[in-house]
């Protein structure tokens, strides 16, 4: 699954840059008029690694405190993947935008507010993991077991 | 080995949360906690703080559950830098079914400290009876418990040739 980020609204199939989500977030009822912190740039040549400091602080602060803020209102979290690697940004949706100053993503890519109803609710990412499985945008997936 | 009750309770925040789905088909460390005010839960949560460092890299989650309230806990969790989840049990729904109320505490009426190494479907892999504090895991021991967890249940623990 992926989303399509032009820099002012979020698509599923329209103009812009496409990057891939955790599939839960689109896999449910999605919420109507949700807000969402979009923090990444159209432009193709905005991505850090997935696994250089900064990207990975970043993930440690929304588990420690971003999520727990943002509390009932949360809808979903996503990082963006671009590949096995590369890693575009971040999107929170949210009931309400009132948290979204202190998105830690948004020290890695400016954040844009939109309105937006294509988020499910996903429960929250229990933590302390911040690895991702096989590639997938944080915090989905998971590996199957014997 | 026996598997572990699939607790439904608020986190934190106050969401509903299933243990299975806390597990997410990871090896998961449960740790029952008496709660804030006890200075052991304190030295022993700041010990699983330090190991988180670890965990976030290794495809395991850590669990801790207490009669405290979700608002208390979600203060503690953030004094102690914690980074999983905390089950609140402020009812007390599952304390017995776990034979697990500490009987001699009548002010507070919590858990016994223990701790359970757990496999993704919450079988029991090990437990430690931690109302001394010297019963409790030590971070070595939670390795082991997680490298042997991992072992068994990750078919390429040895590496695909």
């Amino acid at each position: 699954m992926s989303i399509r980020w032009d820099g002012e609204s979020l698509t599923r199939n329209g103009a812009g840059r496409r990057f891939r989500i955790d599939l839960r977030c689109t896999a449910g009822e999605p919420v109507d008029d949700a807000w969402a912190h979009v923090c990444a740039l159209p432009d193709p040549a905005a991505a850090l690694r997935y696994d250089e400091p900064e990207v990975q602080q970043a993930r440690r602060d929304a588990l420690a405190w971003f999520i727990p803020l943002l509390g009932d209102e949360l809808v979903c979290l996503t990082t963006l993947a671009l590949d096995a690697s590369l890693f575009g940004g971040a999107i929170t949706v949210a009931r309400s935008p009132r948290a979204f100053a202190d998105d830690p993503f948004a020290r890695l890519f400016p954040g844009t507010v939109v309105r937006t109803s294509l988020f499910s609710i996903v429960p929250p990412p229990p933590g302390p993991a911040i690895e991702r499985y096989s590639g997938l945008a944080w915090p989905g997936g998971q590996f199957h077991n014997r | 080995m026996e598997r572990f009750p699939d607790l439904e309770l608020p986190d934190h925040t106050a969401r509903p949360r299933r243990l299975s789905e806390l597990a997410g088909g990871d090896p998961l460390a449960l740790v029952t906690s008496r709660g804030w005010w006890c200075p052991k839960e304190q030295r022993f949560l700041r010990g699983l703080v330090a190991l988180q460092d670890e965990f976030e890299v290794a495809y395991s989650r850590i669990v801790v559950l207490s009669v405290d309230p979700p608002e208390v806990q979600s203060a503690f969790r953030a004094g102690l830098g914690a980074r999983f989840t905390f089950l609140s049990d402020h009812e007390r729904r599952y304390v017995e079914q776990l034979g697990l109320r500490e009987t001699t505490d009548t002010v507070h009426d919590p858990y016994l400290p223990a701790a359970f190494m757990l496999h993704p479907d919450l079988w029991v892999h090990s437990s430690y009876n931690g109302y001394w504090f010297w019963g409790r895991p030590t971070p070595q021991e939670i390795r082991e418990d997680m490298r042997a967890i991992t072992r068994a249940i990750r078919p390429d623990w040895d590496p695909p040739r």
